[in-house]
């Protein structure tokens, strides 16, 4: 088994595969045995009932370091052999893949927790800002008190 | 609607400023130019034979700019307070995209200034990768917002929207001018900067009581009033791109970013 730091995160205005980070977390390796992964979306409702879109913004520099700590924290957790990070910018609409996590390990109990460790310390300290567009016009996104309690859990 | 550019005759004309007031002006302007992967690679990894790529075309572009009255028949001269000029490497798609803002307070607005730094800096990445890729293709040269004046604000509204709110690319070092004496970089991100209507300001050291976040939230309210909201709670504080609180310490240089509560995933 091969224990060796393999961490990779990535911030793209393009769209990214369903599938994003399969194959590279597990080319040439037989040791792995779970991988779990998380698709976030958007979705046509949310703090108004009709989002058209958002926009996303961010902070170049301190995004890709702050989700690389988070992945290195997890490593530190749970006994992990990948995690693969990915994080779309700009304007996308409903139905577009916005956030993917993969992780993998030996066993699927390490890979469900730290998949679920990242995305809520993502959704509370990684610099990312959405701007909602509705027909009632656009409107920053608040956070949400459940995300931290979420985050919360892991302390 | 008409063409202040043309008078009653239907001829060229330089409008008259001298009875506009004196405002705040602030235009960003955006442009690409698309390359082979391979010269994309090259010239981050600054292995091209004419040397260093971006800073050579950021110092064309701030050039360009401070001189575009004498390319532009009908421009006025300004006296610019800030040009800077930004390039952000895209490997998806292959392309470098080139970001300019230039302010000054005064009577006539600065996109030509803005526009012209980016088609300068366009045209200065060709010149010193054309030896490797010919192909290379400059697009989408546009203005992306301005402030000020008397038509008042414009925003492009695209997909293309303002996506970013720092400056540089991951792991580059900002070569934004230093200020002569002693200072911190400032700015402001995402909604806070639309709330305090300004994306980045630069305090001197020498204004801070005490040299922390505390001392420069205090000097930024003191120089308007807009800055009090910094003190709200909710607001959130980087030094240099690592999370800070109100006792962390400022030192010369250093980037510290004001922002709210984040929302991404």
């Amino acid at each position: 088994m091969n224990n060796k730091l393999d961490i990779k995160v990535a911030i793209q205005a393009a769209p990214f595969s369903m599938d994003y980070g399969y194959d590279d977390a597990l080319a040439g390796r037989s040791d792995i045995g779970a991988v779990v992964s998380f698709t976030g979306l958007v979705r046509d409702f949310n703090e108004s009932p009709d989002v058209t879109g958002l926009t996303l913004e961010h902070y170049p520099g301190m995004t890709e370091r702050t989700l690389t700590e988070i992945g290195e924290q997890a490593w530190q957790r749970w006994s992990l052999q990948a995690v693969r990070i990915i994080h779309r910018v700009g304007y996308l609409e409903p139905g577009d893949p916005i956030v993917r996590v993969l992780v993998a390990s030996a066993h699927r109990r390490e890979a469900f927790e730290a998949c679920d460790f990242i995305m809520d310390y993502l959704k509370t300290q990684a610099p990312f800002w959405k701007k909602e567009h509705s027909s009632q016009g656009e409107y920053w996104v608040k956070e949400r008190h459940s995300d931290q309690q979420d985050a919360a859990r892991w302390e | 609607m008409h063409l202040t550019h043309l008078n009653t005759r239907g001829e060229a004309n330089m409008v008259d400023v001298g009875d506009k007031q004196e405002t705040h002006r602030e235009a960003v302007a955006s442009g690409r130019i698309i390359m082979q992967p391979e010269t994309l690679k090259l010239l981050s990894d600054g292995e091209l034979p004419k040397g260093d790529v971006l800073a050579t075309a950021r110092i064309a572009g701030i050039q360009a700019a401070k001189r575009t009255h004498e390319l532009i028949p009908l421009c006025h001269s300004l006296a610019l307070s800030k040009v800077s000029v930004e390039f952000d490497i895209d490997v998806a798609e292959s392309c470098v995209h080139v970001t300019s803002l230039c302010r000054l307070n005064g009577r006539t607005g600065v996109e030509m200034e803005a526009l012209t730094a980016v088609s300068v800096a366009c045209l200065t990445l060709y010149d010193m990768c054309k030896a490797v890729d010919k192909g290379m293709r400059i697009e989408a040269i546009q203005l992306d917002s301005k402030q000020g004046g008397q038509r008042g604000d414009y925003q492009r509204m695209s997909a293309q929207a303002p996506i970013v709110t720092g400056d540089g690319v991951a792991g580059e070092v900002s070569l934004g001018e230093r200020c002569p004496s002693p200072c911190v970089r400032v700015k402001f991100l995402a909604e806070l900067r639309e709330r305090v209507g300004e994306s980045e300001t630069v305090v001197s050291l020498d204004q801070l009581a005490s040299r922390d976040i505390g001392g420069l939230k205090a000097a930024l309210a003191e120089q308007d009033s807009r800055f009090k909201q910094l003190t709200d709670q909710r607001t959130l504080c980087a030094i240099n791109q690592v999370m800070a609180n109100d006792d962390a310490l400022v030192t010369d240089d250093d980037e510290v970013a004001f922002f709210p509560p984040v929302t991404g995933g």
